[in-house]
Protein backbone atom coordinates (compact mmCIF):
# COMPACT_ATOMS: atom_id res chain seq x y z
CA UNK A 1 0.00 0.00 0.00
CA UNK A 2 1.25 3.65 -0.70
CA UNK A 3 0.12 6.84 0.42
CA UNK A 4 -3.42 7.48 1.02
CA UNK A 5 -5.40 10.65 0.19
CA UNK A 6 -6.92 12.20 3.11
CA UNK A 7 -10.71 12.56 3.95
CA UNK A 8 -12.00 16.72 3.57
CA UNK A 9 -14.83 18.22 6.01
CA UNK A 10 -16.58 21.31 3.90
CA UNK A 11 -15.13 24.40 6.19
CA UNK A 12 -19.05 24.15 7.45
CA UNK A 13 -18.47 21.15 8.70
CA UNK A 14 -15.53 21.95 10.67
CA UNK A 15 -16.50 25.33 11.81
CA UNK A 16 -19.64 22.93 13.32
CA UNK A 17 -17.26 20.78 14.95
CA UNK A 18 -15.21 22.94 16.65
CA UNK A 19 -18.44 25.94 17.82
CA UNK A 20 -20.04 22.29 19.30
CA UNK A 21 -16.65 21.32 20.64
CA UNK A 22 -15.67 24.82 22.26
CA UNK A 23 -19.11 26.01 22.86
CA UNK A 24 -20.29 22.72 24.51
CA UNK A 25 -17.14 23.17 26.40
CA UNK A 26 -17.84 26.80 27.54
CA UNK A 27 -21.47 25.91 28.65
CA UNK A 28 -20.45 23.31 31.13
CA UNK A 29 -17.89 26.39 32.93
CA UNK A 30 -21.08 28.45 33.12
CA UNK A 31 -22.17 26.08 35.89
CA UNK A 32 -19.18 26.83 38.09
CA UNK A 33 -19.17 30.16 37.22
CA UNK A 34 -18.99 32.80 40.48
CA UNK A 35 -19.74 36.44 40.34
CA UNK A 36 -16.84 37.19 42.55
CA UNK A 37 -14.08 34.31 42.34
CA UNK A 38 -11.76 33.33 44.68
CA UNK A 39 -8.08 34.15 44.06
CA UNK A 40 -7.12 31.09 45.66
CA UNK A 41 -9.55 28.74 44.08
CA UNK A 42 -8.58 30.29 40.91
CA UNK A 43 -5.31 28.82 41.29
CA UNK A 44 -5.75 25.62 43.14
CA UNK A 45 -9.36 24.90 43.65
CA UNK A 46 -10.27 24.11 47.27
CA UNK A 47 -7.50 21.77 47.79
CA UNK A 48 -10.09 19.05 48.00
CA UNK A 49 -9.99 17.95 44.36
CA UNK A 50 -11.69 14.43 44.48
CA UNK A 51 -10.09 11.19 42.91
CA UNK A 52 -12.42 11.11 40.36
CA UNK A 53 -11.94 14.77 38.89
CA UNK A 54 -8.33 14.71 40.28
CA UNK A 55 -7.54 11.83 37.95
CA UNK A 56 -9.32 12.69 35.28
CA UNK A 57 -7.94 15.96 35.21
CA UNK A 58 -4.08 14.64 35.59
CA UNK A 59 -5.09 12.60 32.71
CA UNK A 60 -7.12 14.39 30.46
CA UNK A 61 -4.01 16.83 31.20
CA UNK A 62 -0.92 14.80 30.45
CA UNK A 63 -2.46 13.54 27.11
CA UNK A 64 -1.12 16.39 24.66
CA UNK A 65 -1.99 15.71 20.61
CA UNK A 66 1.86 14.93 20.13
CA UNK A 67 0.99 12.02 22.56
CA UNK A 68 -0.97 10.31 19.28
CA UNK A 69 1.33 11.48 17.08
CA UNK A 70 4.41 10.53 18.91
CA UNK A 71 3.43 7.41 19.91
CA UNK A 72 1.91 6.43 16.54
CA UNK A 73 5.26 7.20 15.16
CA UNK A 74 7.38 5.78 17.43
CA UNK A 75 4.93 2.51 16.53
CA UNK A 76 5.62 3.15 12.52
CA UNK A 77 9.54 3.44 13.04
CA UNK A 78 10.49 0.84 15.84
CA UNK A 79 7.71 -1.42 15.06
CA UNK A 80 6.46 -4.45 17.92
CA UNK A 81 7.86 -1.71 20.83
CA UNK A 82 7.58 1.24 19.65
CA UNK A 83 4.47 2.50 21.06
CA UNK A 84 5.37 1.22 24.64
CA UNK A 85 8.83 2.97 24.58
CA UNK A 86 6.76 6.00 23.93
CA UNK A 87 3.86 5.90 26.11
CA UNK A 88 5.39 3.94 28.94
CA UNK A 89 8.01 6.15 29.88
CA UNK A 90 5.48 9.23 29.37
CA UNK A 91 2.86 7.54 32.06
CA UNK A 92 5.94 6.79 34.37
CA UNK A 93 6.59 10.63 34.47
CA UNK A 94 3.11 10.82 36.09
CA UNK A 95 4.07 7.78 38.70
CA UNK A 96 7.59 8.53 40.00
CA UNK A 97 5.95 12.42 40.73
CA UNK A 98 3.58 10.89 42.83
CA UNK A 99 5.99 10.13 46.36
CA UNK A 100 7.61 13.51 46.10
CA UNK A 101 4.46 15.02 45.44
CA UNK A 102 2.93 13.75 48.59
CA UNK A 103 6.20 15.36 50.66
CA UNK A 104 5.28 18.96 48.65
CA UNK A 105 1.95 18.67 49.89
CA UNK A 106 3.02 17.53 53.49
CA UNK A 107 5.59 20.88 53.65
CA UNK A 108 3.11 23.17 52.20
CA UNK A 109 -0.70 22.15 52.22
CA UNK A 110 -2.30 25.27 51.46
CA UNK A 111 0.33 25.99 48.49
CA UNK A 112 -0.60 27.03 45.16
CA UNK A 113 2.90 26.36 43.14
CA UNK A 114 6.17 24.58 43.53
CA UNK A 115 8.07 27.97 43.62
CA UNK A 116 6.21 28.79 46.65
CA UNK A 117 7.25 26.05 48.38
CA UNK A 118 11.29 26.60 47.24
CA UNK A 119 10.20 30.26 48.09
CA UNK A 120 9.71 29.43 51.65
CA UNK A 121 12.56 27.23 51.25
CA UNK A 122 15.46 29.15 50.28
CA UNK A 123 14.28 32.50 49.19
CA UNK A 124 13.44 34.51 45.54
CA UNK A 125 16.65 33.22 43.60
CA UNK A 126 15.97 29.77 43.60
CA UNK A 127 11.91 30.32 42.91
CA UNK A 128 12.32 32.25 39.95
CA UNK A 129 14.54 29.84 38.40
CA UNK A 130 11.67 27.18 39.17
CA UNK A 131 9.25 29.58 37.76
CA UNK A 132 11.16 30.58 34.60
CA UNK A 133 11.90 27.23 34.11
CA UNK A 134 7.83 26.10 33.99
CA UNK A 135 6.97 29.33 31.91
CA UNK A 136 8.85 28.39 29.43
CA UNK A 137 7.39 25.25 29.14
CA UNK A 138 3.60 26.18 29.50
CA UNK A 139 4.42 28.62 26.56
CA UNK A 140 6.21 25.86 24.66
CA UNK A 141 3.05 23.19 25.19
CA UNK A 142 0.46 25.68 24.42
CA UNK A 143 2.59 26.90 20.62
CA UNK A 144 2.63 22.79 20.20
CA UNK A 145 -0.67 22.41 21.09
CA UNK A 146 -2.17 25.52 19.20
CA UNK A 147 -0.07 24.05 16.20
CA UNK A 148 -1.52 20.94 16.18
CA UNK A 149 -5.01 22.34 16.16
CA UNK A 150 -4.05 24.82 12.73
CA UNK A 151 -2.00 21.63 11.42
CA UNK A 152 -5.60 19.00 11.78
CA UNK A 153 -7.78 22.09 10.35
CA UNK A 154 -5.43 22.59 7.61
CA UNK A 155 -4.92 19.01 6.54
CA UNK A 156 -8.69 17.92 6.70
CA UNK A 157 -10.45 21.14 5.21
CA UNK A 158 -9.93 23.54 3.12
CA UNK A 159 -9.61 26.24 6.10
CA UNK A 160 -6.00 27.53 6.59
CA UNK A 161 -3.63 26.00 9.39
CA UNK A 162 -4.14 30.08 10.28
CA UNK A 163 -7.48 29.59 11.56
CA UNK A 164 -7.08 26.58 13.33
CA UNK A 165 -4.71 27.78 15.34
CA UNK A 166 -6.78 30.91 15.80
CA UNK A 167 -10.15 29.50 16.66
CA UNK A 168 -8.48 26.70 19.22
CA UNK A 169 -6.74 29.79 20.95
CA UNK A 170 -9.67 32.01 21.88
CA UNK A 171 -11.91 29.13 22.39
CA UNK A 172 -9.54 27.23 25.21
CA UNK A 173 -9.34 30.93 26.29
CA UNK A 174 -12.89 32.13 26.33
CA UNK A 175 -13.71 28.94 28.94
CA UNK A 176 -11.09 28.91 30.93
CA UNK A 177 -10.82 32.70 31.34
CA UNK A 178 -13.25 33.39 34.01
CA UNK A 179 -12.91 30.68 36.65
CA UNK A 180 -9.27 29.77 36.20
CA UNK A 181 -7.61 25.91 37.24
CA UNK A 182 -11.54 25.31 38.45
CA UNK A 183 -13.13 25.76 34.60
CA UNK A 184 -9.63 23.69 33.92
CA UNK A 185 -9.94 20.41 35.97
CA UNK A 186 -13.84 20.66 35.16
CA UNK A 187 -13.63 20.49 31.46
CA UNK A 188 -10.86 18.00 31.72
CA UNK A 189 -12.96 14.99 32.72
CA UNK A 190 -15.66 16.14 30.29
CA UNK A 191 -12.93 16.12 27.39
CA UNK A 192 -11.50 12.72 29.03
CA UNK A 193 -14.59 11.08 28.52
CA UNK A 194 -14.95 11.67 25.35
CA UNK A 195 -11.73 11.35 24.46
CA UNK A 196 -11.83 7.89 26.01
CA UNK A 197 -14.92 6.81 24.54
CA UNK A 198 -13.53 7.76 21.25
CA UNK A 199 -9.93 5.80 21.51
CA UNK A 200 -11.42 2.57 23.16
CA UNK A 201 -13.77 2.18 19.53
CA UNK A 202 -11.19 4.19 17.13
CA UNK A 203 -8.31 1.22 17.78
CA UNK A 204 -10.00 -1.41 17.57
CA UNK A 205 -12.08 -0.16 14.48
CA UNK A 206 -8.91 0.65 12.77
CA UNK A 207 -7.98 -3.00 13.25
CA UNK A 208 -10.58 -5.09 12.05
CA UNK A 209 -11.34 -3.11 9.20
CA UNK A 210 -7.15 -3.05 8.23
CA UNK A 211 -7.61 -7.08 8.43
CA UNK A 212 -7.59 -7.73 11.49
CA UNK A 213 -5.36 -10.03 13.52
CA UNK A 214 -3.86 -12.55 10.55
CA UNK A 215 -3.34 -9.35 8.39
CA UNK A 216 -1.11 -7.54 11.07
CA UNK A 217 0.53 -10.78 11.60
CA UNK A 218 1.41 -11.48 7.80
CA UNK A 219 2.08 -7.42 7.85
CA UNK A 220 5.26 -8.44 10.20
CA UNK A 221 6.92 -10.66 7.97
CA UNK A 222 7.76 -6.79 6.07
CA UNK A 223 9.57 -5.27 9.52
CA UNK A 224 12.96 -5.52 9.99
CA UNK A 225 14.53 -7.87 12.94
CA UNK A 226 14.81 -4.88 14.98
CA UNK A 227 11.11 -3.35 14.46
CA UNK A 228 10.15 -7.02 14.77
CA UNK A 229 12.32 -7.22 18.14
CA UNK A 230 10.11 -6.13 21.48
CA UNK A 231 13.46 -5.81 23.18
CA UNK A 232 14.65 -3.57 20.12
CA UNK A 233 18.08 -2.13 20.70
CA UNK A 234 17.31 0.41 18.46
CA UNK A 235 13.55 1.59 20.21
CA UNK A 236 15.26 1.43 23.33
CA UNK A 237 18.19 3.63 22.63
CA UNK A 238 17.03 6.03 20.24
CA UNK A 239 13.27 6.75 21.44
CA UNK A 240 13.19 5.21 25.09
CA UNK A 241 16.21 6.18 27.00
CA UNK A 242 15.97 9.75 26.23
CA UNK A 243 12.74 9.75 27.81
CA UNK A 244 13.58 7.55 30.69
CA UNK A 245 16.15 10.58 31.50
CA UNK A 246 13.23 12.72 31.27
CA UNK A 247 10.80 11.65 33.91
CA UNK A 248 11.58 12.83 36.68
CA UNK A 249 12.46 16.47 35.18
CA UNK A 250 9.23 16.85 33.17
CA UNK A 251 7.30 16.10 36.38
CA UNK A 252 9.44 18.40 38.09
CA UNK A 253 9.78 21.45 35.90
CA UNK A 254 6.22 21.43 34.85
CA UNK A 255 3.08 23.36 37.17
CA UNK A 256 0.42 21.39 35.61
CA UNK A 257 1.36 18.70 37.76
CA UNK A 258 2.35 20.67 40.58
CA UNK A 259 -0.48 22.96 40.64
CA UNK A 260 -2.70 19.32 40.32
CA UNK A 261 -0.54 17.94 43.60
CA UNK A 262 -1.89 20.85 45.69
CA UNK A 263 -5.01 20.49 44.18
CA UNK A 264 -6.31 16.82 44.96
CA UNK A 265 -7.42 15.65 48.28
CA UNK A 266 -4.43 15.02 50.18
CA UNK A 267 -5.32 11.59 50.97
CA UNK A 268 -5.95 10.64 46.97
CA UNK A 269 -3.18 11.72 45.77
CA UNK A 270 -1.52 8.28 45.54
CA UNK A 271 -4.97 6.99 43.88
CA UNK A 272 -4.97 10.24 41.54
CA UNK A 273 -1.89 10.06 39.93
CA UNK A 274 -1.63 5.48 40.03
CA UNK A 275 -5.34 5.59 37.78
CA UNK A 276 -3.86 8.64 35.72
CA UNK A 277 -0.72 6.85 34.86
CA UNK A 278 -2.76 3.43 33.39
CA UNK A 279 -5.38 5.63 31.78
CA UNK A 280 -1.99 7.49 30.06
CA UNK A 281 -0.56 4.57 29.80
CA UNK A 282 -3.77 2.73 27.84
CA UNK A 283 -5.04 5.88 25.78
CA UNK A 284 -1.69 6.70 24.50
CA UNK A 285 0.01 3.19 23.64
CA UNK A 286 -3.32 1.87 22.24
CA UNK A 287 -3.43 4.67 19.56
CA UNK A 288 0.47 4.20 18.67
CA UNK A 289 -0.64 0.54 17.35
CA UNK A 290 -2.47 2.55 14.54
CA UNK A 291 1.11 3.55 13.97
CA UNK A 292 2.68 -0.06 13.83
CA UNK A 293 -0.50 -1.42 11.85
CA UNK A 294 0.68 1.25 9.34
CA UNK A 295 4.33 -0.40 9.35
CA UNK A 296 2.77 -3.86 8.83
CA UNK A 297 0.97 -2.78 6.02
CA UNK A 298 3.57 -0.76 4.15
CA UNK A 299 1.73 2.63 4.18
CA UNK A 300 3.73 5.70 3.38
CA UNK A 301 2.98 8.60 5.35
CA UNK A 302 1.71 11.54 3.50
CA UNK A 303 3.83 14.10 2.33
CA UNK A 304 6.33 12.72 4.24
CA UNK A 305 5.22 13.84 7.39
CA UNK A 306 4.56 11.14 10.13
CA UNK A 307 1.82 13.36 11.84
CA UNK A 308 -0.70 12.20 8.68
CA UNK A 309 0.02 8.24 9.76
CA UNK A 310 -3.31 8.17 12.03
CA UNK A 311 -5.64 10.01 9.72
CA UNK A 312 -4.63 8.53 6.92
CA UNK A 313 -5.31 5.32 8.84
CA UNK A 314 -8.81 6.96 9.41
CA UNK A 315 -9.53 8.06 6.46
CA UNK A 316 -8.49 4.54 4.99
CA UNK A 317 -10.49 2.15 6.89
CA UNK A 318 -12.98 4.23 8.60
CA UNK A 319 -16.26 6.04 7.20
CA UNK A 320 -16.60 10.04 7.76
CA UNK A 321 -18.27 9.89 11.41
CA UNK A 322 -14.64 8.75 12.48
CA UNK A 323 -12.75 11.16 11.12
CA UNK A 324 -15.08 13.44 12.98
CA UNK A 325 -14.50 11.28 15.98
CA UNK A 326 -10.82 11.28 15.50
CA UNK A 327 -10.98 15.25 15.26
CA UNK A 328 -12.67 15.70 18.63
CA UNK A 329 -10.04 13.33 20.15
CA UNK A 330 -7.72 16.10 18.83
CA UNK A 331 -8.97 18.95 19.85
CA UNK A 332 -10.14 17.61 23.13
CA UNK A 333 -6.64 16.96 24.23
CA UNK A 334 -4.56 19.45 22.86
CA UNK A 335 -7.82 22.04 24.90
CA UNK A 336 -7.53 20.28 27.80
CA UNK A 337 -3.51 20.54 27.71
CA UNK A 338 -3.75 24.19 26.57
CA UNK A 339 -6.07 25.32 29.27
CA UNK A 340 -4.01 23.88 31.84
CA UNK A 341 -1.19 25.45 30.29
CA UNK A 342 -3.35 29.03 30.84
CA UNK A 343 -4.31 27.84 34.65
CA UNK A 344 -0.56 27.09 34.86
CA UNK A 345 0.97 30.42 33.83
CA UNK A 346 -1.81 32.52 35.61
CA UNK A 347 -1.12 31.02 39.06
CA UNK A 348 3.12 31.71 38.51
CA UNK A 349 2.39 35.43 37.83
CA UNK A 350 -0.61 35.22 40.58
CA UNK A 351 1.72 33.55 43.63
CA UNK A 352 5.36 33.42 42.33
CA UNK A 353 5.70 36.76 40.65
CA UNK A 354 3.18 38.93 42.65
CA UNK A 355 2.53 37.33 45.45
CA UNK A 356 5.59 36.65 46.72
CA UNK A 357 7.83 38.96 45.01
CA UNK A 358 6.12 42.08 44.26
CA UNK A 359 3.18 42.26 47.17
CA UNK A 360 5.63 40.71 49.50
CA UNK A 361 3.23 39.10 52.10
CA UNK A 362 0.16 41.49 51.10
CA UNK A 363 -0.77 40.76 48.34
CA UNK A 364 -4.78 41.72 47.18
CA UNK A 365 -6.45 39.17 45.61
CA UNK A 366 -8.60 41.37 43.11
CA UNK A 367 -5.64 42.71 42.20
CA UNK A 368 -3.94 38.69 41.79
CA UNK A 369 -7.08 37.83 39.55
CA UNK A 370 -6.22 40.64 37.26
CA UNK A 371 -3.05 39.71 36.80
CA UNK A 372 -4.02 36.09 36.20
CA UNK A 373 -6.89 36.77 33.61
CA UNK A 374 -4.01 39.25 32.01
CA UNK A 375 -1.68 36.31 32.09
CA UNK A 376 -4.10 34.02 30.26
CA UNK A 377 -4.92 36.69 27.50
CA UNK A 378 -1.10 37.49 27.42
CA UNK A 379 -0.32 33.62 26.79
CA UNK A 380 -2.98 32.77 24.30
CA UNK A 381 -2.00 35.81 22.17
CA UNK A 382 1.79 34.74 22.60
CA UNK A 383 0.92 31.07 21.65
CA UNK A 384 -1.37 31.90 18.84
CA UNK A 385 1.33 34.29 17.22
CA UNK A 386 4.44 32.11 17.86
CA UNK A 387 2.21 28.91 16.51
CA UNK A 388 1.21 31.28 13.80
CA UNK A 389 4.55 32.30 12.09
CA UNK A 390 5.69 28.47 12.84
CA UNK A 391 8.52 29.87 14.60
CA UNK A 392 11.95 27.45 14.88
CA UNK A 393 11.73 27.25 19.09
CA UNK A 394 13.90 24.26 18.93
CA UNK A 395 16.88 26.02 21.13
CA UNK A 396 14.51 26.90 23.35
CA UNK A 397 12.84 23.45 23.89
CA UNK A 398 16.85 22.24 23.89
CA UNK A 399 17.57 25.24 26.94
CA UNK A 400 14.26 23.82 29.12
CA UNK A 401 15.04 20.74 29.10
CA UNK A 402 18.46 21.51 29.83
CA UNK A 403 17.00 23.69 32.87
CA UNK A 404 14.49 21.32 33.98
CA UNK A 405 17.18 18.37 34.44
CA UNK A 406 19.44 20.87 36.11
CA UNK A 407 16.83 22.12 38.72
CA UNK A 408 15.19 18.25 39.73
CA UNK A 409 18.36 17.24 42.31
CA UNK A 410 18.21 20.77 44.36
CA UNK A 411 14.33 20.92 44.65
CA UNK A 412 14.15 17.35 45.81
CA UNK A 413 16.60 17.61 47.98
CA UNK A 414 15.48 21.13 49.06
CA UNK A 415 12.62 19.34 50.57
CA UNK A 416 14.27 16.31 52.04
CA UNK A 417 17.49 17.57 53.35
CA UNK A 418 17.78 20.62 55.60
CA UNK A 419 21.72 21.47 54.71
CA UNK A 420 20.82 22.83 51.10
CA UNK A 421 21.50 25.96 51.01
CA UNK A 422 20.25 28.61 48.49
CA UNK A 423 23.66 29.53 47.48
CA UNK A 424 23.95 26.17 46.62
CA UNK A 425 20.42 25.96 44.58
CA UNK A 426 21.48 28.69 42.23
CA UNK A 427 24.94 28.05 41.78
CA UNK A 428 23.77 24.28 41.47
CA UNK A 429 21.92 24.89 38.20
CA UNK A 430 23.77 27.48 36.83
CA UNK A 431 26.87 25.92 36.60
CA UNK A 432 24.82 22.61 34.96
CA UNK A 433 23.39 25.30 32.74
CA UNK A 434 26.96 26.08 31.42
CA UNK A 435 28.10 22.37 31.45
CA UNK A 436 25.20 21.77 29.41
CA UNK A 437 25.87 24.06 26.75
CA UNK A 438 29.24 22.82 26.57
CA UNK A 439 28.78 19.46 25.94
CA UNK A 440 25.21 19.64 24.19
CA UNK A 441 26.89 22.50 21.59
CA UNK A 442 30.72 20.53 21.26
CA UNK A 443 32.23 23.78 22.80
CA UNK A 444 35.33 21.98 23.84
CA UNK A 445 36.35 18.76 21.82
CA UNK A 446 34.61 15.77 23.12
CA UNK A 447 37.71 13.65 22.52
CA UNK A 448 40.37 12.41 25.36
CA UNK A 449 39.99 14.17 28.26
CA UNK A 450 37.33 16.65 27.41
CA UNK A 451 34.87 13.51 26.33
CA UNK A 452 35.83 11.50 29.60
CA UNK A 453 34.84 14.55 31.63
CA UNK A 454 31.99 15.31 30.54
CA UNK A 455 31.16 11.10 30.58
CA UNK A 456 32.26 11.27 34.43
CA UNK A 457 29.67 13.96 35.49
CA UNK A 458 27.06 11.96 33.16
CA UNK A 459 27.45 8.77 35.02
CA UNK A 460 26.87 10.54 37.86
CA UNK A 461 23.74 12.06 36.43
CA UNK A 462 22.86 8.34 35.51
CA UNK A 463 23.08 7.90 39.06
CA UNK A 464 21.11 10.22 40.47
CA UNK A 465 18.24 9.84 38.22
CA UNK A 466 18.08 5.90 39.35
CA UNK A 467 18.57 6.81 42.85
CA UNK A 468 15.81 9.55 43.35
CA UNK A 469 13.03 7.34 41.59
CA UNK A 470 14.33 4.34 44.02
CA UNK A 471 14.39 6.80 46.83
CA UNK A 472 10.92 8.12 46.04
CA UNK A 473 9.26 4.35 46.46
CA UNK A 474 11.61 2.93 48.74
CA UNK A 475 13.65 4.87 50.78
CA UNK A 476 16.72 6.68 50.90
CA UNK A 477 19.51 3.86 51.52
CA UNK A 478 17.68 1.93 48.78
CA UNK A 479 17.88 5.41 46.81
CA UNK A 480 22.16 5.65 47.76
CA UNK A 481 22.70 2.06 47.05
CA UNK A 482 20.38 2.01 43.39
CA UNK A 483 22.67 5.31 42.49
CA UNK A 484 25.74 4.08 43.44
CA UNK A 485 25.50 0.67 41.73
CA UNK A 486 23.71 2.74 38.18
CA UNK A 487 26.74 5.29 38.58
CA UNK A 488 29.17 2.19 38.44
CA UNK A 489 27.16 0.86 35.56
CA UNK A 490 27.38 3.90 33.48
CA UNK A 491 31.13 4.56 34.17
CA UNK A 492 31.84 0.98 33.38
CA UNK A 493 29.49 0.97 30.16
CA UNK A 494 29.24 4.71 29.50
CA UNK A 495 33.18 5.49 29.33
CA UNK A 496 34.16 6.20 26.00
CA UNK A 497 30.52 5.42 24.10
CA UNK A 498 28.56 7.68 25.95
CA UNK A 499 30.36 11.05 24.10
CA UNK A 500 28.69 9.76 20.77
CA UNK A 501 25.55 10.28 21.83
CA UNK A 502 25.60 14.50 22.91
CA UNK A 503 22.01 14.90 23.70
CA UNK A 504 22.11 12.14 26.17
CA UNK A 505 25.48 13.14 27.28
CA UNK A 506 24.09 16.77 27.72
CA UNK A 507 21.22 16.26 29.59
CA UNK A 508 23.14 13.49 32.01
CA UNK A 509 25.62 15.96 33.02
CA UNK A 510 23.63 18.48 33.38
CA UNK A 511 21.64 16.29 36.31
CA UNK A 512 25.08 15.08 37.02
CA UNK A 513 26.75 18.66 37.65
CA UNK A 514 23.75 20.53 39.52
CA UNK A 515 24.03 17.22 41.86
CA UNK A 516 27.26 17.20 42.70
CA UNK A 517 27.82 21.12 42.84
CA UNK A 518 24.68 21.05 44.87
CA UNK A 519 25.92 18.76 47.56
CA UNK A 520 29.08 19.82 48.31
CA UNK A 521 28.46 23.42 48.70
CA UNK A 522 25.15 22.15 51.05
CA UNK A 523 28.05 19.95 53.11
CA UNK A 524 30.70 22.79 53.16
CA UNK A 525 28.19 25.27 54.01
CA UNK A 526 28.10 26.89 57.92
CA UNK A 527 24.64 27.65 57.57
CA UNK A 528 21.49 26.67 60.20
CA UNK A 529 19.89 23.99 59.09
CA UNK A 530 16.81 24.69 57.89
CA UNK A 531 13.56 23.87 59.67
CA UNK A 532 10.81 22.72 57.27
CA UNK A 533 8.10 23.43 59.61
CA UNK A 534 8.87 26.93 59.00
CA UNK A 535 7.71 25.88 55.46
CA UNK A 536 3.85 25.71 56.22
CA UNK A 537 4.02 29.57 58.15
CA UNK A 538 5.30 30.72 55.19
CA UNK A 539 2.90 29.80 52.37
CA UNK A 540 -1.02 30.00 53.44
CA UNK A 541 -3.57 31.39 51.36
CA UNK A 542 -4.32 35.15 49.91
CA UNK A 543 -7.98 35.36 50.27
CA UNK A 544 -8.46 36.36 53.82
CA UNK A 545 -11.66 34.35 54.13
CA UNK A 546 -10.28 31.09 54.79
CA UNK A 547 -13.16 27.83 55.11
CA UNK A 548 -10.80 24.82 57.64
CA UNK A 549 -9.17 22.67 55.78
CA UNK B 1 0.99 -15.67 17.05
CA UNK B 2 -2.17 -14.20 16.20
CA UNK B 3 -3.50 -14.57 19.79
CA UNK B 4 -0.48 -12.77 20.70
CA UNK B 5 -0.87 -9.96 18.68
CA UNK B 6 -4.90 -9.24 18.58
CA UNK B 7 -4.03 -9.47 22.58
CA UNK B 8 -1.07 -6.95 22.49
CA UNK B 9 -3.22 -4.59 20.07
CA UNK B 10 -7.08 -4.52 21.86
CA UNK B 11 -5.66 -4.93 26.05
CA UNK B 12 -5.03 -1.12 25.73
CA UNK B 13 -9.12 0.18 24.80
CA UNK B 14 -9.80 -2.65 27.58
CA UNK B 15 -7.08 -0.82 29.98
CA UNK B 16 -8.90 2.41 28.45
CA UNK B 17 -12.40 1.06 29.46
CA UNK B 18 -11.93 -0.05 32.77
CA UNK B 19 -10.04 3.14 33.86
CA UNK B 20 -12.84 5.05 32.00
CA UNK B 21 -15.29 3.11 34.63
CA UNK B 22 -13.42 3.81 37.63
CA UNK B 23 -12.94 7.51 36.83
CA UNK B 24 -16.71 7.54 36.16
CA UNK B 25 -17.62 6.23 39.24
CA UNK B 26 -14.80 8.15 41.07
CA UNK B 27 -16.70 11.49 39.91
CA UNK B 28 -19.93 10.16 41.06
CA UNK B 29 -18.97 9.88 44.53
CA UNK B 30 -17.33 12.80 44.61
CA UNK B 31 -20.60 14.92 43.75
CA UNK B 32 -21.84 13.02 46.50
CA UNK B 33 -19.67 13.74 49.03
CA UNK B 34 -19.62 17.59 47.91
CA UNK B 35 -23.33 17.74 48.02
CA UNK B 36 -23.16 16.33 51.64
CA UNK B 37 -20.57 18.72 52.47
CA UNK B 38 -22.52 21.57 51.16
CA UNK B 39 -19.56 22.55 48.81
CA UNK B 40 -18.69 23.00 44.83
CA UNK B 41 -17.40 19.91 43.01
CA UNK B 42 -14.61 22.03 42.03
Amino acid sequence: MNSVSLYQFSTLTVILLMLAFYGGTYLITQGIRKKNEDADAFMVSNHRVGFGMGAASMTATWIWAASFYAAATSGYIYGVSGPIHYGLWGALMILFIYPFGRRFRKLAPNAHTLGELIHARHGASSQLILALSNVLGSVISLMVNFTAAGALVSVLSPLSFQAGVIIAGIGVLLYTLQSGFRASVLTDFAQLVALMVIAIVIIPAVFFAMGGPSELVAGLENLTPQQNNFFSTDAILNQGAPFFVAVLAYAIGNQTISQRLFAVNEKHIKSTFLTATVGYGAIVIGLGMIGLMALTLGLQPLDGDMNNLIPQMVSEYLPPLFIALFFILVIGSLSSTADSDLSALSAIMMADVYGKNIAKGKANPKRMLLIGRLTMITATVIGIVFASFSLDILVMLVFVGALWGAIVFPVIASCFWDRVTNAAFTTSVLTAMVLFCIARFELVPLGGLGGLFFELLASIGGGVIIGLMVFGFLGRTAGFIAAVLAMLAMLIFATGFLRDYTVLLASLTAYGTSTLVCVVMSLSSRQKRFNFKLINERVGNYEPAVEPR
Amino acid sequence: MTTAFTFYVLIWPALTLGVLFVICRAVLQDRRQARKEKRELV
